[in-house]
Order: C-alpha cells, then sequence, then structure tokens
C-alpha cells in the first residue's frame, strides 16, 4: 500500500512539474506577445484542472486551492475576455501563482509539509477578479445569467429530452450491440443509489428500436443534483462497454475515455485523474459560448485529453536507476561478450559455424549497447527553456531589455548530465543578467550596440563532447579589474605581471570572488562561478570564459556526452593495464635518451612543439616493477586535462578501447584514491580490471611524491 | 541470505528481546569461522554474499598494503582486504586453503582474504562476552570460547567503513 501510495507520488510529481514547465513556457510566449489567445487560455485552464484534479486526489490542499482558483479566473477570462490594463497584472500573478505551485511540488519533493493557508494568495487572485470587474462591472451581473440558460440551449440542440442540471450523455463502444439493453441495465444499477433520475430514450427495455438511436445520439441521463450525479459517476465508469460519457449540462463538457478494461498498473492514476474532472465540474459556472465569435472554447478540454492519449501511450517515464542497472548489464554483455569470442579454448580451432554466429552476436551487442545508450540521452531543452524565465524576472526586476537566444535545444546528453548542468547554466545567466549586461540603455547605444540586449544561449556536439556556451553582448569583462579585486581578495598564487589574459579570465572561477560590489538578491554573494566550475568537473567538463572589454564575454562548458562509456586508450604498465580517455591525450611519441632533458630536482622534460613538459614515470609514481625503465624502451604520451599538460612514460600502447566506466568501490573512498589519479575502473574483455587514469589528478598526485 | 535469516528469526520464539541488544551482530546466530595467521574468527553470516576461492586481483597503487586490490565478481568491482596484513602479521603465499569471503554491510561490499574457512556455526549470543576493554582490538566486538577454540568476532560494520 505504502509502496503504491508512493509511486502515485512519483507520477504524481512528474506530471505536475511537466505542466508546469509546460505552463511556464506558454506564459512567456504569451508576454511576449502581450496576449492569450484562445488556445493559451483554454490550455491554462486545463493545466490547471489537470493539477487541480490530481491535488485533489493526492489530498494536497494548497496545491488543489491555487489550482482551483486560477481555473476559475481563467474561467472568466475565457469567457469575458480581459481589459488590456490589466494584462501587465494578470502576467505577474500568472507567474507568481506558477513559483507558488512550483514552491509547494518541491515541498513535496523533498518531503516537507504544505502550506496550510493560501489565503493570502486566494486573496490576491480575488483582489484581481474584483479589479476586472470594477471594470467589467455590467458584464459579470449578466455573467450568471447565460450560465442557468446554457445547459437548456445546449440540451436542446441535441434533443428535445432531459434538461435537467446534470445530464449525462454515454456512448457505448461502436458495435457492442444491445444498447438498449445496457442502458436499461445501467439506469437499473444507477438507480441503486440515486432516486430521481430521468432519461432518454425512456423505453429501452421494451423497444429495441432504441438501440440504432442510443449508437446514434448516446444514452441521457439525467440527474437532480449534483450529489446525484457524483455518485453516478463511478456506477457509469465501471459498467463494461462504455466508450465515453460527457456532461451535457455543462456546454465545456469533460470527455471521460474510460481505458479499455486490462488497464496497465500505471494507468488507474491517469485515468482517476480524468474521472475527476467531471465531478469537480459543476462548481464550476460555465458558460457556453454558441453565440460568441469565439470558435472552439468547447473542443479544447477535450483535445487535452485526447491530445495527451497518444503521446501517453508511447511515451513512458522510467525510474533512472533503472536505466542505470540496464546500463551495467549491458556493459557486461559486451564483455561476456568477448570473452566468450575470444576464448583462449578455442584457440587453433577451426569453427566456421561458431565464427558466423559469434559475428551475428557481435552485430546484436553493438546494437543493444547503441540503443541501451539512446535512451539514456535527453534533449537539453528542458534546462534551456528555464532560463526564459529567469531572463524574464531578472530584466524586470533589475529593468534591463534582454532577449535570449537558444540554439541547439535539441541537442541530446545523457541524463546524468542534464541534470547535473541546470545549475551552473542559471548561474552564469544570472551572472550575465546581473553583472555583464549594462544598466543603463544609453552605454550600449554609444558603443553601437542595439538597445536590447542579448544572451545566447548555444549547445552542440563536436564528436564525443557537447558544447554549451552562454554569450551575451554586455560590456565584457575587464581583465585589470578583476586582476584588482583578486589582488584584495588575496587570491594572487604568483607575481601579477606573470597573468596572461586567459589567467586572469580564469581568476572569475576562483573560489571568493566577485567582482560586484554589492550583494544583491540574484548574485554576488562570490559562491558563483567557482561551484559552476566545480559542478561542471564533477561530470568530467571543462569551463572557460572568454571575454572582448565592451563587446561581451562567453562562458563556455565542455562536457563529454556521456559518462557511462568513454574511449580509452589501454596501456600497459609492468603487468597492470591502465586505461587513459582519449580525449585526454594529445599524441604519443618515442623519444632517444639524448631528448630527454633534465632538472635540477631529478625531473625529467621533453622539448615538443616548442614547449617543455614534464614527463612523469607511470611505474615510478606507482611503484610497479616493469623491465621497461630506459627511456627510449618504452612510449611516451602526451596528455592534457584542463591547465596541465604533460608526458606519461609508459611500457606500451595495447590499443584504442569503448569502455564502461565503473566507480571506484566506496570502501577505498577512504584512501582517497580519486586524489592519486584513478577516475574509475572498466572490465577488460578478458575479465580483468583495467584502471582508468584521471590525467589531471595524477599530475598533482607526482607533484607530492617528487 | 539476511531475508532467510530474518524468516527464521521471525518464526523462532525470541528469548533474547533485551532492547539494547538488537545489534545485528549479536541477535543472529548463524556465524561463519574462519582462520587468519592461526587465529579464529567468526563473523555473522547475515554479511555473507558468497565465498570464492581463486580470483585474479588488480593490484591498486598508492593504497595500504592491506588493500590487496580489486576483483571484478560477475561485473561488481570489489575491494578485497588481507585480514592478516591488516593485523600487521606477516604475509604469506597463497595457498589453495586460502580464500575471499565477500561481505556486504549496508551497501559497502568488500572481500577478507583469509587463510581457510573453518565452519558455520549456530551461537547463542549470550554466550558471546565483549572483548576486554583495554586490549587494543578494533576489528573485534566480541568474544566466544567454544569447544574447538575461541572465536573472536569481527565488527563488520567497523571493518568496512574504515
Amino acid at each position: 500500500m505504502d509502496n503504491s501510495m508512493e509511486s502515485m507520488l512519483d507520477i504524481y510529481l512528474f506530471e505536475s512539474t511537466g505542466l508546469l514547465d509546460q505552463l511556464d513556457e506558454l506564459l512567456l510566449n504569451a508576454e511576449k506577445q502581450e496576449y492569450f489567445t484562445e488556445d493559451e487560455i483554454s490550455e491554462i485552464f486545463r493545466i490547471m484542472h489537470t493539477i487541480k484534479g490530481s491535488s485533489a486526489m493526492m489530498q494536497f490542499g494548497s496545491l488543489m486551492t491555487i489550482a482551483h482558483r486560477i481555473e476559475d479566473l481563467f474561467f472568466i477570462i475565457r469567457e469575458k475576455g480581459i481589459d488590456d490594463n490589466f494584462k501587465m497584472d494578470l502576467f505577474d500573478l500568472m507567474f507568481k501563482s506558477t513559483d507558488y505551485l512550483k514552491d509547494e511540488v518541491e515541498k513535496l519533493q523533498n518531503g516537507e509539509d504544505l502550506l496550510e493557508n493560501v489565503d493570502v494568495f486566494t486573496n490576491e487572485v480575488d483582489n484581481f477578479l474584483n479589479k476586472m470587474n470594477g471594470v467589467e462591472a455590467t458584464d459579470s451581473a449578466t455573467a450568471e445569467a447565460p450560465a442557468a440558460e446554457a445547459p437548456k440551449a445546449a440540451a436542446a440542440a441535441t434533443t428535445s429530452e432531459p434538461s435537467d442540471d446534470y445530464t449525462v450523455k454515454i456512448v457505448f463502444d461502436d458495435g457492442c450491440g444491445m444498447e438498449n439493453l445496457r442502458s436499461f441495465m445501467l439506469v437499473n444499477s444507477i438507480s441503486d443509489v440515486c432516486e430521481d433520475i430521468k432519461f432518454h430514450p425512456d423505453d429501452v427495455e421494451t423497444n429495441a428500436g432504441t438501440c440504432s438511436y442510443i449508437v446514434e445520439n448516446g444514452f441521457l441521463i439525467s440527474f437532480k443534483s449534483e450529489d446525484d450525479y457524483m455518485q453516478a459517476v463511478p456506477i457509469i465508469e465501471g459498467a463494461l462497454n462504455i466508450n465515453s460519457f460527457e456532461l451535457l449540462s455543462e456546454n465545456m463538457s469533460v470527455d471521460v475515455d474510460l481505458t479499455p478494461p486490462p488497464a496497465p498498473v500505471e494507468a488507474p492514476k491517469v485515468e482517476i485523474a480524468k474521472a475527476e474532472a467531471p465531478k469537480e465540474e459543476p462548481k464550476v459556472v460555465e458558460t457556453p459560448a454558441p453565440e460568441a465569435p469565439k470558435p472552439a472554447p468547447k473542443p479544447a478540454p477535450k483535445q487535452g485529453n485526447a491530445g495527451n492519449a497518444p503521446a501517453k501511450q508511447s511515451l513512458i517515464s522510467v525510474n533512472l536507476s533503472k536505466l542505470d542497472s540496464l546500463m551495467d548489464i549491458v556493459g557486461e554483455i559486451v564483455i561476456t561478450e568477448s570473452m566468450v569470442t575470444s576464448s583462449p579454448d578455442l584457440a587453433g580451432l577451426k569453427l566456421d559455424n561458431f565464427i558466423k554466429s559469434a559475428r551475428q552476436l557481435r552485430k546484436l551487442t553493438d546494437e543493444l549497447q547503441d540503443i541501451a545508450m539512446s535512451i539514456r540521452m535527453v534533449p537539453v531543452s528542458g534546462v534551456f527553456q528555464k532560463m526564459n524565465r529567469i531572463v524574464r524576472d531578472m530584466g524586470q526586476k533589475l529593468n534591463k531589455d534582454v532577449r535570449l537566444t537558444i540554439i541547439g535545444e535539441d541537442t541530446e546528453v545523457d541524463k546524468t548530465i542534464v541534470d547535473t548542468i541546470g545549475d551552473p547554466i542559471m548561474h552564469s545567466v544570472r551572472n550575465s543578467m546581473d553583472h555583464a549586461i549594462e544598466t543603463n540603455v544609453k552605454d550600449r547605444l554609444r558603443l553601437g550596440k542595439s538597445a536590447q540586449a542579448e544572451i545566447k544561449l548555444t549547445a552542440q556536439h563536436t564528436g564525443s563532447e557537447v558544447i554549451i556556451s552562454i554569450e551575451d553582448d554586455g560590456r565584457g569583462m575587464d581583465p585589470d579589474g578583476i586582476m584588482k579585486k583578486a589582488k584584495e581578495n588575496g587570491i594572487l598564487t604568483k607575481p601579477e605581471n606573470e597573468y596572461t589574459k586567459k589567467e586572469i579570465l580564469a581568476l572569475l572561477m576562483a573560489p571568493g570572488f566577485s567582482t560586484k560590489e554589492q550583494v544583491t538578491e540574484f548574485s554576488g554573494r562570490g559562491v558563483g562561478m567557482d561551484v559552476v566550475k566545480k559542478n561542471i568537473e564533477k561530470i568530467g567538463g571543462v569551463v572557460s570564459i572568454s571575454s572582448e572589454l565592451g563587446k561581451g564575454s562567453c562562458v563556455t562548458y565542455k562536457i563529454p556526452l556521456t559518462l557511462a562509456i568513454v574511449d580509452g586508450m589501454e596501456i600497459a604498465v609492468g603487468k597492470s593495464i591502465f586505461t587513459i580517455p582519449i580525449t585526454n591525450i594529445r599524441q604519443s611519441f618515442k623519444i632517444t635518451e639524448a631528448e630527454v632533458i633534465h632538472d635540477t630536482k631529478h625531473g625529467e622534460m621533453v622539448e615538443r612543439m616548442g614547449g617543455f613538459y614534464p614527463i612523469v614515470r607511470v611505474h615510478e609514481v606507482y611503484s610497479i616493477e616493469t623491465e621497461k625503465v630506459n627511456i627510449e624502451d618504452g612510449i611516451l604520451i602526451w596528455a592534457e586535462a584542463s591547465d596541465k599538460s604533460y608526458c606519461l612514460f609508459v611500457d606500451e600502447l595495447l590499443g584504442e578501447q569503448q569502455v564502461v566506466v565503473k566507480p571506484i568501490p566506496a570502501y577505498l573512498d577512504s584512501f582517497n584514491v580519486k586524489s592519486t589519479g584513478m577516475a574509475g575502473c572498466t572490465i577488460l574483455g578478458d575479465g580483468n580490471i583495467s584502471l582508468i587514469l584521471d590525467v589531471l589528478s595524477l599530475y598533482d598526485a607526482t607533484i607530492s611524491i617528487y | 541470505m539476511s531475508n532467510a535469516n530474518a524468516e527464521q528469526i521471525a518464526n523462532e520464539p525470541t528469548p533474547y528481546t533485551e532492547p539494547e541488544q538488537n545489534d545485528d551482530d549479536i541477535i543472529n546466530r548463524k556465524y561463519l569461522t574462519f582462520t587468519s595467521d592461526g587465529l579464529h574468527f567468526g563473523l555473522n553470516a547475515s554479511y555473507v554474499i558468497e565465498i570464492i576461492t581463486s580470483h585474479s586481483i588488480t593490484h591498486l597503487p598508492m593504497v595500504p598494503n592491506y588493500v590487496k586490490g580489486i576483483i571484478n565478481l560477475r561485473g561488481q568491482i570489489i575491494p578485497i582486504i588481507d585480514i592478516r596484513l591488516k593485523m600487521n602479521k606477516p604475509e604469506i603465499e597463497y595457498t589453495e586453503k586460502s580464500c575471499i569471503i565477500v561481505i556486504d554491510v549496508d551497501g559497502i561490499a568488500a572481500g577478507i582474504l583469509v587463510d581457510s574457512i573453518s565452519n558455520v556455526l549456530d551461537i547463542n549470543y549470550e554466550e558471546i562476552s565483549a572483548p576486554p576493554k583495554n586490549n587494543e582490538q578494533d576489528l573485534v566486538n566480541g568474544i566466544i570460547s567454544l569447544p574447538e577454540a575461541v572465536v573472536m568476532m569481527l565488527d563488520c560494520k567497523k571493518f568496512v567503513s574504515e
């Protein structure tokens, strides 16, 4: 029971956050055009409706109340439109309310208690409504009237029969037969709980001819009161062969599509959420708009439900941990496959059929691996779209006119990476908004830039990496200013005049650096860029900053596409096998004894392409016994990571291979293995383990030894 | 394994219900005993995943000598600790009797390299006494005298959390 509640909550959170994101996007769009289209209003209405319904079901009172209020609000807006004077207020109110809802959902996610009192918010909505009504007082007086007339008109349009307030039209499955008897049975079972019901056609029991009428027009049941209707809904839902039913009295009826009987495990939640809709419906006073020129208020909610249906069927949400274990198993299969096919037992045998099937197996495992990988890939658009909102909010608060341009939002990266890059991107965008974009538009115009500033968010693939850049055309960074500030904060590590421009910009990412004089709501606490750098490095990425004073600046993240599989170069040192990520390797070459340059501390160096690079002997650092201690016997690998560039001396190269990265066991964390150059391990084709070297920390470990 | 044990406990009438004794190590009655350098040790069988003999160990650089390295146990990477070296005893050649006890304590897996496995015993917790306080025994949290030998109880939680 607990378990099913848990997964219900999961689904609820997943859906709600999805809907709220959708809402945000919608609002931003609408704000840009300063106009809500019919569709948008209906869509907001539908989103709020769904949130209200599912929140009510999960018994989250505050969420339900807020959603209900907004739903009411948009209902009125849809019917009467909105005066231009209130548009801006409405947008603010809506953004505030989505924030409100998001906060609440987040609380749920963190297992915190929800707000119990949402009066502040509901009052705000009421005030807004009053303000609106103040202007359209005459309209509001009549708002009720058409509501009462509506059902009659609607009912009259379809049939002259029952016109009670709660009339349900029931449509049976196509070709299920005996519709009249089915109707009769349904009426029978409903009459057990509700005393006073009418139905049409009323001679279903005796007149088989009504069959065709029901098939064509549906079967109508009218209830005296809302309570009766509510009681009947579960019965109607439970009855067999019912395709859909809708409440006619409200012209804006909500179709309830009953899923075919053997519902999948996850389905009930969705179904209930939908079923919730008609129950709630009568509470809202809704007016039909047959005479209004607005074309399609009625189909909107239907579209919502129906439009979602195919999407629900072709998309499923899966727990990430399941994908992780899938990835693990696929990795295993790939390894085991090569263990089987290259088994030493087979050496020297002539096995035509075996080789043929082995080749087939190889092809299939490759395919399996590709698919497993692709499942984990998600587009970065979700993260990017969120920035729209930040740019808008900060733009308003700081009074800066900024346009956000998004390029390449379809770029796909590993799910874990998408989850991690959200915060860093947000930091960078905030930095750009707060620090980089000129406060005074005149400053921009004087430099020949357009009045509206631009922040460009780009994502693109380059082989095994994805590059994300946040570019602005603001005032750029002043190296002298940075230098001055860095000196004040005492974070310089070498004489001032030895810093290159690149290094000065990199100071921005040092802990405790912030050029903004004052701490603002958005930034200036000096924890920005170093956190960004740390987060990006955590997923194996690199951050770089480039900037030109007066023209703008650009923060670039270079991130590997996936953490699970890397292209590696297998190298041998003594009996040990290590893997170095290909991305870290610049070159590999052999040198003669004469080329080695010795320094005063027994260190060795080599000249390469005009630069001098230290040589790190892996066998010495890791105390591995090997015969190849002479520099001419082994091979040098020129490795580079971040700002470190040096040569590793190893016995030999074994070849390039894609490897599945596995973390080093938790037990070993206490020995600080991560800081001694080991990033993880991987299982080789023969079942042995190869350690994956972290070029960056290996160098640091080396320094500490010498 | 732990499930089976839990069931067993649930089915049996449980006479030992003192609340302060609800440490898993003590309630459970099945203990795996092994020897290392002539000493007899026992550890709670519910932690044991499996016992493996001969396995190629990948050496890890820059770790204490008692961490022998890591092994690949059907795709899971498991660190191997030589309990001899951990106790600062001399290292010996592995024999055909030496084997690795793979344990899993709260999700942290580790392999203990021991001289030989002795037995699986049912031990009543009440017979286990605490080790002498000032006797420096980081790894041991109980001692029991059995007919065959004196067995020291290995504190698995401490062992893996180090």
